[in-house]
């Protein structure tokens, strides 16, 4: 049963993850909720409400495209997909990412 | 930047019922899909869908959200805004009728010169790809001809060796004498090439356009008529085609109908081919080589596509450098400065509408500018009046970006009613300024509301809305923080929106005075040049074109016998004082052609040409000056005793003969130096008269007898003793008693000619004069509107003054000095752009400077004036105001 998310997602987060997913293919928006929460070892948990616009939101911005295709189970669904704008933010915030956890892993640990 | 976002809205309201599918869509599988994984779970499956549900959340919660994100909600916003915004306009139609109306007229106005300037200056030629056509010219400057014309000899070369064009095809201008059942009728006939209309890729309406076969020496003489000599004298009937019609003593057949199009370099009735002008065919048969003969041509020729016209006028100009090497016998470079060139078509037939069409469409922009901020400042007010809406909103949760963009809306709202009021008013006088463009070009003006002028009226209603909106928009915060205040009055002033709308009055004030004075220098330009001494008594003179028939009058003899008889018979009209013939009716259509003159005794023995002093010559039959009113100072006129056989002589003018230098003139010689040159003795001296325009004054001048120049001349001007036009038909049967074969046609008055003269600098002033008295009446309406609002702000003020003594007198002046103040700001500010503005239209002021004093000065006193009777309304209030009432006021 899917239990409510342990913690509230920064927005950017949010959006690292779900480029991050994406970089291993193309992905409808289930399965990226669904390998968020595998990877996390279901501590991540996304659920639609903020899935869906984080989705749009990154498709507006040029990031991610979107087409629509036929899922496993042959059903229609839409796939998101990577940009090339989508690859560099996503070196950009894996970055920054990386310098804002050892910032905090230094303060918390100090 | 706004259109683009507005386009942007509508495609996104298309996109908006895509999008709602879209996410719904995609919300539906993610939820099949974890009903899905809770049923492989081994969950049932209807309790499986009944969870996941459950867990779900609303879709219409992320349908709403990824709109956001998509920017939908900018047209969902907008519609309510605009809903809102209607509604309350609605509810204050007095504001919303001053503001439609003020706007209106400013949008009008220049919706209606923008739809001229569009059909004369931005549209197309209506010839296929006009951008291409150019005209050759020819000008020999040192002999003060700007345009020599172009021989057939040089035409030929222009033909075989120019790269640069296309094609080459050659013009000029005839008259023939159309005789049929209704009587003579002179028509002018455009002589071309059989490709000329080809060269200009017109199709004829009717009909065949010439074919090169129309050319050949033997063929039949072909015609085509232009279309508005086919409406005029066959009713537009299309089976004139194939008709035959009697030119002078030949028949021709009409094969074409033209379509309207622009003529230049004049309107013509009817076009033939070279070879049935008998002038031209004459003059190219006896053409001896080298020699450069007929030169009366226009050629026009088409760009090759990628030239351009500045590439064609250093070839044509190379050719031209050519001739003279090799003639400079013919073309003598010393004296004529010959030299050729290229123009562009389209530029020459705007060359005088456009600084006029540019002024206007200023002067328009300017009113608009000042109905522009005078809505701004009705609105203004408006805003603060309705504070308290303002405020309610913004308590309910309305951010304040939100609020100021309901405002801005809603004056764009008004701004497109305007741009609809304007509309309108194009519409209505679109006929009379097209009829007004016509005087300055020869482009067929149709000055329709097309999509051009539509958009263009759209973007300025909207841009005038947003412009005016701003105002309140940017007070939002203002009005804000005043509603909140404590105790703050039920009507929302603030010292700072006062103060910007003072500011917007003086910036209508420097606008609309620097308008002014550019009117009152037309106007008093005008002034002077219709009070202006012609010389000549304009009064009782009929003026005809009388030109002869060439194949009945065949020899100079033939026609001076004719116009000696045509001369005898209208003398003997009853009524008529004097009659006279000559070649130069005073402000006809006619140019000077001035030429050296050495004068025997005086000019220094052996001076150039070129150094000589420069005269004019016109042609004048005995009564001449008598007819014109003219006094001889010296000497005597010229006299039916003055024949071909006996000696030239020639009437001076008080001009040329200042070039004796004091000596006197009369029995003394002087040549014209031309290649033939002539000699003349003088025999009389008269006064000076402006000839050749209003504006310009008398120049040296001599006047020979027509009977010594080889029958030229053609015009009669006739004295009569009561309304001149009553004798034109006893003028038309006196020459048709001496030949019923030639046509009276031109039948006018001098007085009627000095008028047109005046038509298009009184149009011009009539509607520059027009904008500033719009410009001035909603100046001084947004000046009332302010210190109106003042008085009432100030009331406690003027009843605390006049219970501690004031009187009213003090209190009425006051507030006048208060708003005279802003028009005194407003004049000083705005001294400099009307000397700027007068500067622009210096080219069209007859002996008026743009800084004329006096101009500047009523302009500014009527400002003055103006902005008191504004205040005295407002100001007299204040001095109603009880003492009392006014401190119990809260």
């Amino acid at each position: 049963m899917p239990r409510p998310s342990k913690y509230d997602l920064l927005q950017g987060t949010l959006d690292l993850l779900i480029l991050k997913t994406l970089q291993m293919g193309p992905q409808h928006g289930w399965a990226i909720s669904h390998r968020i929460r595998q990877m996390s070892a279901d501590v991540l948990q996304v659920n639609q409400g903020s899935l869906y616009p984080a989705l749009h939101r990154l498709e507006e911005q040029g990031w991610v495209s979107s087409e629509w295709g036929v899922s496993d189970q042959n059903r229609q669904a839409k796939f998101y997909q990577l940009t090339r704008a989508g690859e560099k933010q996503l070196a950009r915030e894996t970055e920054t990412w990386a310098q804002i956890s050892a910032a905090v892993t230094r303060i918390v640990e100090a | 930047m706004l259109l683009t976002r507005v386009f942007q809205a509508v495609r996104l309201a298309r996109r908006r019922g895509q999008l709602n599918d879209d996410v719904r869509r995609e919300l539906a599988f993610h939820l099949q899909m974890e009903i899905d994984e809770r049923v492989r779970a081994g969950m049932p499956p209807r309790e499986a869908r009944r969870t996941a549900l459950r867990d779900f959340g609303g879709v219409d919660r992320v349908q709403e959200e990824v709109r956001d994100i998509r920017g939908a909600t900018f047209w969902d916003d907008l519609r309510q805004d605009a809903r809102y915004g209607v509604r309350m306009l609605l509810r204050s139609p007095g504001y919303a009728l001053a503001a439609v109306l003020t706007l209106g007229l400013g949008i009008g106005a220049n919706a209606a010169i923008f739809s001229i300037v569009n059909s004369v200056l931005l549209a197309p030629l209506p010839y296929g790809n006009g951008n291409e056509l150019v005209l050759i010219r020819q000008s020999a400057p040192g002999i003060g001809r700007p345009d020599t014309g172009v021989s057939i000899a040089e035409m030929a070369d222009y033909r075989a060796q120019l790269t640069t064009v296309q094609d080459v095809a050659e013009y000029h201008a005839m008259s023939f004498i159309l005789i049929d059942e209704s009587g003579p009728d002179r028509i002018n006939t455009g002589v071309v090439s059989p490709h000329y209309f080809d060269l200009f890729r017109v199709k004829p309406l009717v009909g065949r356009a010439f074919i090169a076969a129309d050319d050949a020496p033997d063929a039949e003489p072909v015609l085509m008529l232009s279309h508005k000599y086919w409406l005029e004298k066959f009713a537009g009937d299309d089976k004139v085609v194939g008709r035959v019609v009697q030119l002078n003593n030949r028949p021709h057949r009409i094969v074409g109908i033209l379509p309207p199009i622009p003529q230049y370099p004049t309107d013509n009735d009817v076009y033939m081919p070279t070879s049935a002008c008998p002038f031209r065919a004459k003059a190219a048969s006896t053409m001896e080589f080298g020699r450069r003969t007929f030169s009366g041509l226009h050629v026009f020729a088409r760009l090759r596509s990628g030239r351009t016209a500045g590439e064609a006028a250093a070839e044509v100009s190379a050719l031209a450098e050519n001739w003279v090497r090799v003639a400079p016998a013919v073309y003598r470079p010393d004296q004529t400065g010959f030299a050729a060139g290229v123009a562009r078509l389209d530029q020459e037939l705007t060359a005088n509408a456009k600084p006029i069409l540019l002024s206007l469409l200023g002067a328009t922009g300017l009113v608009l500018l000042i109905s522009c901020a005078n809505v701004a400042n009705l609105s203004l007010a408006r805003t603060f009046r309705r504070a308290r809406e303002i405020a309610v909103r913004s308590a309910l949760g309305a951010g304040r970006g939100r609020l100021a963009r309901q405002l801005v809306v809603e004056s764009t709202l008004v701004g497109i009613a305007g741009g609809a009021v304007g509309l309108v008013v194009a519409w209505s006088s679109a006929g009379l300024l097209g009829a007004f463009a016509s005087l300055f070009t020869p482009r067929v003006v149709d000055p329709a509301l097309d999509g051009t002028v539509l958009w263009f009226t759209l973007a300025i209603s909207v841009g005038t809305g947003l412009l005016f909106g701003l105002a309140p928009a940017v007070t939002v915060r203002t009005v804000l923080t005043e509603a909140l205040k404590e105790g703050a009055p039920l009507v929302g002033y603030s010292p700072r929106s006062q103060r910007l709308r003072a500011v917007l009055v003086v910036g209508q004030v420097t606008v609309c005075f620097a308008l002014a004075v550019g009117a009152g220098l037309l106007l008093r330009s005008l002034y002077r040049l219709s009070s202006v001494d012609l010389g000549f008594e304009s009064r009782q003179v009929l003026t005809a074109e009388v030109f002869g028939n060439w194949s009945h009058q065949t020899s100079e003899d033939d026609l001076l016998n004719f116009y000696a008889a045509v001369l005898d018979k209208v003398r003997a009209i009853p009524g008529v004082r004097a009659a006279a013939i000559t070649n130069a009716v005073p402000l006809g259509n006619i140019v000077p052609g001035e030429r050296p003159i050495r004068i025997e005794g005086v000019s220094p023995p052996g001076v150039e040409t070129a150094m000589l002093p420069l005269a004019d010559q016109n042609l004048a039959s005995d009564q001449y000056f008598e007819t014109l009113g003219v006094p001889v100072i010296l000497g005597r006129s010229i006299e039916p005793t003055d024949r071909a056989w006996s000696t030239p002589v020639a009437v001076i003018n008080e001009t040329m003969a200042k070039l004796w230098g004091g000596k006197d003139p009369i029995g003394s010689r002087f040549r014209i130096e031309i290649q033939e040159p002539m000699d003349f003795t003088v025999v009389g001296v008269v006064r000076d008269f402006r000839q050749y325009g209003l504006d310009r004054p008398a120049i040296a001048q001599y006047y020979t007898p027509v009977a010594q120049s080889l029958g030229l001349g053609g015009r009669l001007l006739v004295r009569t003793e009561s309304s001149p036009l009553w004798y034109a038909s006893a003028v038309k049967s006196a020459v048709a008693s001496v030949d019923r074969e030639v046509p009276v046609e031109d039948i006018d008055t001098l007085a009627a000619l000095r008028a047109n003269r005046l038509l298009s600098p009184r149009l011009v002033t009539a509607l520059l004069a027009g904008f500033a008295v719009i410009a001035l009446v909603i100046t001084v309406m947004g000046l009332a509107a302010v210190i109106a609002t003042s008085v009432s702000q100030r009331t406690r003020e003027f009843g605390l003054r006049m219970a501690l003594g004031a009187s009213a007198g003090s209190v009425l002046r006051m507030v006048v000095t208060q708003g005279v103040r802003l028009v005194v700001i407003g004049l000083v500010a705005g001294a400099a752009g009307a000397l700027a503005f007068g500067r622009l239209f210096e080219r069209y002021l007859y002996e008026t400077r743009p800084t004329d004093l006096r101009v500047i000065g009523g302009v500014a006193v009527l400002f003055l004036i103006a902005a008191m009777f504004a205040c005295l309304i407002p100001a007299r209030r204040a001095t109603a105001i009880d003492p009392l009432l006014a401190l119990k006021t809260d």
